[in-house]
């Protein structure tokens, strides 16, 4: 390879995998935007500074193995011979399940494939999930239940150019991906832009300064809204019937669900205006073709997913979607805005406690026969479904639970609710492993540290956003010392002597990945690294085709003909609103939300370390509202405590009146005092075990308050 | 299989047999025997059912969902007997129980005003949605029509009325509009209101007597000598539990069907009532809200025991479920807890925004940081935030005054010119970049948003800023002598192209 040459590959960060071309230099490597359909040759501050990552100074070269207490370098071949012979001990002695393995959303396809392989085949283990437990777990299961598949947005991210309406809910794109905005830009100039958030967000402000909709409702009741406005629809008449008629099943069930739900109870729960809910609700219908609309999309994120009723809040959301007749057609729909880099890749091949490659159910016999098939095992040695990450990660170091723990792409420490508690549990574990490029809040509490490739070190897939499968390519040779995942997996299967194939070269991966998934949900057999390098733009499923025959094209749009459902019909599920598990009550009066900035990405392991971003946002803050602080007789820039029954935070007040009175907003990227997660709520989703992130109940006082915390938050659900 | 009989089949009745039956392992059989039809349908929407906002079939909710649920639509419960542990019903079957649940609901209250017996035709209750589709009926004939009872519902159906085209008039005994929950402040609010939705009402007068002819309505008396002409009377003078049954099988009755706090009749622990028949320690309510959560309250405890009555959870301790609000287009009154009116209590605080003139009128009583009472005509968006903060129990500012005007940010004030920021705003939000760093871009000689975002990256994310930035280097750029201090060619031009960053390089910042 000529050194100098420009490398065309992907942002190392977000799910819209803006693409970038890396040119070497001396020093690293200089970073430029490349047109992409997706960033249209933009990028953000984060994809600009990437490059730093690549130099940063605490980068991890030499394995680290804990010895009384302090973690110090050792070899490659001592660290994995120590690794392996910990391991087989832990399963000789507890059994093959005391082993479990972390993931992550942030893998490429090939890791998150061959991951999902090394947990089943060699640690022999049902104990495998993964960060995308806490990222999509809802908008996938809703997806599967209501569409037959989940792919998160089942159409271009282009087409929503052309769109007349645009429902966002819980989702600030102009902080978690901004180059996104640029498609929004036609529909916010139209007064298209309806978005539903309890804060004014940089996001929803662009819907309310263009003439849009900004819906602020309480934090944990965006499914009454969503109730609401379905309700208004079938009240109003702007149902699309016969789309209705043709291609779902289950709308009177649906419409006695919502007519409980009329837009006067959805004003007492939510605090939405009953006015402006109908606003809403007629914005969206209008845009709808069935009214002669230009196309209209409804889209969730995080906001409204990681909830106790994500599943259902995503649900309602594609039962609006669908009474307005929006799914599986052109230029409308529904879409679930995917978060992290491979979140929605790595949700497909097989890191899911539930599932094996393809977006195959591991309890299904005929895809445990294809994947043993093709890993040239018997289907009886491949472990069944595993415990989801929450429950997977209460059970470490508890009788009975898993006593090792193997994490590969996640920062959990960080990054899980109750944060604390989870501190706690890898405490317990006789033996914590942790790959990284560095030391993250979680690598420095392993027993056993592995220092592994980054984005611009590696080749491999990623699936972005749109279930685009795209190239990322290698730019400069890792560090010296520094070894990709396959090859320690590689390493590791040797020294445990599994069974199986266990290639180091990401293609040769990728082909057996594809082969796994042939005839599965998400079908990449019609891919290979090759043909990527050709055409940038398929879209799964591209099943493999005869020889001879024409390859397959992709499917940009699925839904288009019909839904991959048992009778070809999209499913109108009804769901009923419960509240959040947590309300506020006396001792813990506000709520607490969360969420990002612009200038770091997830636990922020990554973005702390540029010193562009961390200057530009160095440390926790809250955000609350000018009423709030008078009544806590706090200032602007002053240290606040915030504080329930699971812990305490401390962040800085930014007094903004974008936020409602009741309610207090931290970001999520900060380590150590500042780290929201120690407070966040770990109830969960009863269908998708998604943690409750999003909304809890948190008392806050100034930094310097004595007076301790008393009082149990009011446990119920809203009616 | 523990037996369950419920009776009555309408919001709170059914609500109850679907929550006992979700999620119950299948230890129960529940029997629902209910007057009207099978499907229970929403009655909260009566009133907008008249106005044509909803068609019957719209106001159709779920029914239990599990097949142990058999329900007996129009079949009514005609005794009880509590020693045999069985309901007779009309159709002649008796149903066993272990547990007895009735949800009769209430039935309209019509006075005793001559001339309503024999009952003419042209007068209607709206209690059921019979009631409701024989009114809407009678809306294509009539020329004019009066309400009698100014509470929620007759407020709710004159604007219902009057939506369909008919003068109304509203007949109230009581001085105030709606004097259970206004005082004569908001009421005076209340009155211009609907009269400027062009609906008469007549407060403090009450009627005397029904004018009929020929067994057909054709007017109202009303005590101050006066008639009212007309050919449509809707009788909405509120509601009586319907408590029948329940006397005749010897359980206490007072308005209601008396039961404890755990929502159990004291003189059978095996009988229960909930919903607006039921009359619990705390008072009805006569709202939906009330029903639904005594339903699923009890529902809850047969799942968790599902045997002995005796260890129901008791009501919580504040449960905000009082909230009031008018359902008419052009109307904005909620009212929720307490009124400052009709509270001596030197623990509380009202505070009162009184703005006749636009139709405003907001009131908030405040005990501690507690918001334990309000009432809110002519502005929604308060009303919405004074029902969060009340039903929530969420602190109240410092000052309670600031709950008169909404909290939220209104709609943005216009953006001032990209010219006219201060040095520190940020004008490039994807890549943080103020205006003090455009303006040095341009000082140092860049003349294009290309050359700008070279040297800053401004509008290299989503490239909403362009525009800005277009604007900023027009205005600061040095123009060279000679040239014309129009907008550049190439500055136009890089806003509207499509994808003019695909060959900028710029070397990523340290």
């Amino acid at each position: 390879m000529d050194v100098t040459e420009a490398v065309a590959t992907h942002c190392p960060y977000c799910a819209l995998q803006c693409a970038q071309s890396l040119t070497p230099t001396p020093t690293g490597v200089e970073v430029a935007p490349r047109d992409f359909p997706t960033n249209r040759g933009g990028m953000c501050q984060k994809g600009w500074t990437s490059a730093a990552l690549l130099q940063t100074p605490d980068r991890l070269t030499s394995p680290l193995l804990r010895v009384d207490d302090e973690l110090v370098a050792v070899d490659w071949d001592t660290a994995l011979d120590h690794l392996a012979a910990r391991l087989r001990a832990v399963r000789a002695e507890s059994g093959a399940d005391a082993v479990a393995v972390f993931g992550g959303g942030g893998l490429t396809n090939e890791k998150a494939y061959q991951l999902g392989k090394f947990a089943r085949l060699a640690l022999g283990t049902a104990n495998i999930d993964y960060n995308g437990r806490f990222c999509m777990s809802s908008a996938a299961a809703a997806a599967n239940r209501s569409l037959g598949m989940d792919r998160g947005l089942p159409f271009p991210l282009e087409d929503l150019r052309g769109a007349q309406a645009v429902l966002l809910l819980g989702s600030n794109l102009a902080e978690t991906m901004p180059p996104s905005l640029n498609h929004l830009a036609a529909v916010r100039a139209r007064g298209g832009l309806v978005v539903v958030d309890p804060r004014r967000s940089a996001t929803a402000a662009l819907a309310a300064d263009d003439d849009g909709v900004h819906l602020q409702p309480v934090p944990g009741t965006d499914l009454a809204v969503l109730l609401g406005l379905t309700h208004v629809v079938l009240r109003d008449g702007l149902a699309d019937r016969d789309y209705l008629h043709g291609r779902t099943s289950g709308l009177d069930a649906l419409a006695a669900a919502v007519a409980a739900w009329w837009p006067e109870r959805v004003e007492q729960v939510s605090g939405v205006p009953v006015a402006a809910l109908e606003r809403a609700a007629h914005r969206l219908a209008a845009a709808a073709p069935v009214h002669g609309g230009d196309g209209a999309y409804v889209l969730t994120g995080r906001g409204v997913e990681q909830s106790s009723q994500g599943t259902d809040t995503v649900t309602a959301a594609i039962n609006l979607a669908l009474v307005l007749g929006l799914c599986g057609r052109v230029g409308s729909g529904y879409g679930a805005v995917t978060g992290q880099g491979n979140g929605q890749g790595g949700r497909e091949h097989g890191q899911k406690a539930d599932q094996l490659p393809g977006y195959r159910s591991i309890t299904d016999p005929d895809a445990r026969a294809h994947v043993a098939g093709v890993w040239g095992v018997d289907p009886a040695t491949i472990p069944g479904p595993g415990l989801p990450a929450v429950q997977l990660l209460a059970a470490l170091g508890t009788a009975g639970g898993p006593r090792a723990l193997l994490v590969h792409g996640a920062n959990l420490r960080i990054s899980a609710p109750s944060a604390g508690d989870v501190a706690r549990r890898l405490a317990a574990l006789d033996l914590l492993v942790v790959c990284d490029f560095v030391l993250s809040e979680t690598a420095a509490l392993a027993d056993v540290v592995l220092p592994v490739t980054q984005w611009a070190e590696e080749e491999g897939t990623m699936t972005s956003l749109e279930g685009r499968v795209i190239r990322r390519r290698r730019a400069l040779p890792p560090p010296a010392g520094v070894r990709s995942e396959l090859q320690v997996w590689a390493e590791l299967a040797a020294r445990l002597r599994a069974p199986g194939r266990w290639d180091t070269d990401p293609a040769a991966v990728f082909d057996e990945l594809a082969r796994a998934s042939a005839g599965g949900r998400a079908d990449y057999s019609g891919l290979s690294h090759a043909r990527l390098d050709g055409a940038e733009a398929l879209f799964w499923p591209c099943p493999a085709t005869p020889a001879g025959a024409p390859e397959h094209p992709g499917t940009p749009r699925p839904f288009l003909d019909r839904f991959p459902t048992p009778d070809g019909r999209a499913r109108l599920v009804p769901v009923d609103h419960r509240g959040p598990q947590e309300r506020p009550g006396p001792g813990h009066p506000l709520h607490l939300i969360t969420g990002r900035v612009l200038q770091h990405y997830q636990s922020g392991a990554q973005t702390r370390r540029v010193p562009e971003l961390a200057a530009a946002q160095p440390e926790a803050f809250a955000e609350l509202h000018p009423l709030t602080a008078d009544r806590l007789g706090v200032g602007d820039g002053d240290r606040l405590r915030l504080r329930n029954r699971r812990g305490e935070v401390l962040a800085r007040a930014r007094i903004s009146a974008a936020i409602r009175p009741d309610t207090v907003f931290v970001p999520f990227h900060f380590a150590g005092a500042g780290s929201v997660n120690e407070i966040t709520n770990d109830a969960l989703d009863p269908v998708s075990s998604m943690p409750e992130f999003k909304v809890c109940a948190v008392d806050v006082v100034a930094e310097d308050d004595p007076a301790p915390h008393a009082g149990a938050p009011v446990e119920g659900a809203a009616r | 299989m523990t037996r369950v009989v419920v009776v009555g089949n309408g919001m709170v009745g059914s609500r109850f047999a679907a929550e006992l039956t979700d999620g119950d392992g299948g230890r129960f059989r529940v029997t629902v025997l209910g007057a009207e039809s099978a499907q229970p349908y929403n009655r909260v929407l009566l009133s907008q059912l008249v106005a044509g906002q909803y068609g019957p079939e719209a106001l159709a909710l779920p029914s239990a969902a599990s097949e142990r649920v058999r329900v007996h639509g129009g079949t009514v419960a005609l005794a009880v007997d509590r020693q045999d542990r069985s309901v007779l019903a009309s159709d002649g079957s008796r149903h066993r129980y272990d547990f007895l649940v009735l949800a009769t609901g209430a039935a309209a209250r019509v006075p005793a005003l001559p001339g309503l017996d024999p009952w003419p035709r042209g007068v209607h209750a709206l209690r059921t949605r019979d009631d409701a589709l024989a009114v809407v009926a009678a809306t294509a004939e009539a020329r004019s029509a009066v309400v009698l009872g100014a509470g929620v519902l007759g407020v709710e159906t004159a604007v219902a009325l009057s939506r369909r085209g008919l003068p109304v008039t509203v007949v109230h005994p009581a001085p105030t509009l709606m004097d259970r929950q206004l005082d004569a402040g908001a009421g005076r609010v209340l009155a211009a209101s609907l009269a400027r939705l062009g609906i008469e009402h007549r407060a403090g007068v009450p009627a005397r007597r029904v004018r009929t002819r020929d067994g057909r309505l054709t007017g109202l008396d009303l005590d101050d000598a006066s008639v009212l002409p007309a050919d449509l009377l809707v009788v909405c003078t509120g509601t009586q539990p319907r408590t029948d049954l329940a006397r005749a099988a010897g359980l206490p009755v007072g308005r209601g069907v008396l039961v404890d706090d755990r929502l159990a009749s004291p003189a059978d622990p095996r009988v229960f009532a909930v919903g607006d028949c039921a009359e619990p320690p705390e008072g009805a309510t006569g709202l939906v809200a009330q029903g639904w959560e005594q339903a699923a309250r009890l529902a809850a405890r047969l799942r968790a025991t599902g045997t002995g009555p005796g260890a129901l959870p008791r009501r919580r301790d504040r449960v905000a479920d009082d909230v009031v609000k008018v359902k008419a287009a052009g109307l904005d009154v909620v009212t929720m807890g307490v009124s400052g009116a009709r509270v001596g209590d030197p623990a509380l605080r009202t505070l009162r925004l009184s703005d006749p003139d636009a139709g405003r009128h907001v009131e908030v009583v405040v005990s501690g940081q507690r918001l334990v009472g309000a009432t809110c005509l002519g502005d929604a968006e308060v009303a919405a935030e004074l029902l969060a903060c009340y039903t929530r129990g969420t602190p109240v500012p410092a000052d309670p005054a600031r709950l008169l005007l909404t909290p939220l940010a209104a709609v943005a004030a216009p953006r001032p010119a990209v010219t006219e920021l201060a040095e520190d705003a940020v004008v490039c939000r994807c890549n943080g970049v103020d205006r003090r760093t455009i303006d040095r871009a341009c000082r140092e000689g860049a003349t294009t948003v290309e050359e700008v975002a070279a040297r800053t990256r401004a509008g290299t994310g989503c490239g909403g800023c362009r525009a800005d930035v277009c604007a900023l280097v027009e205005a600061l750029a040095p123009v060279p002598a000679g040239t014309s201090p129009q907008p550049g060619p190439g500055c136009e031009k890089s806003v509207t192209a499509v994808s003019p960053l695909a060959s900028a390089a710029v070397t990523s910042a340290r």
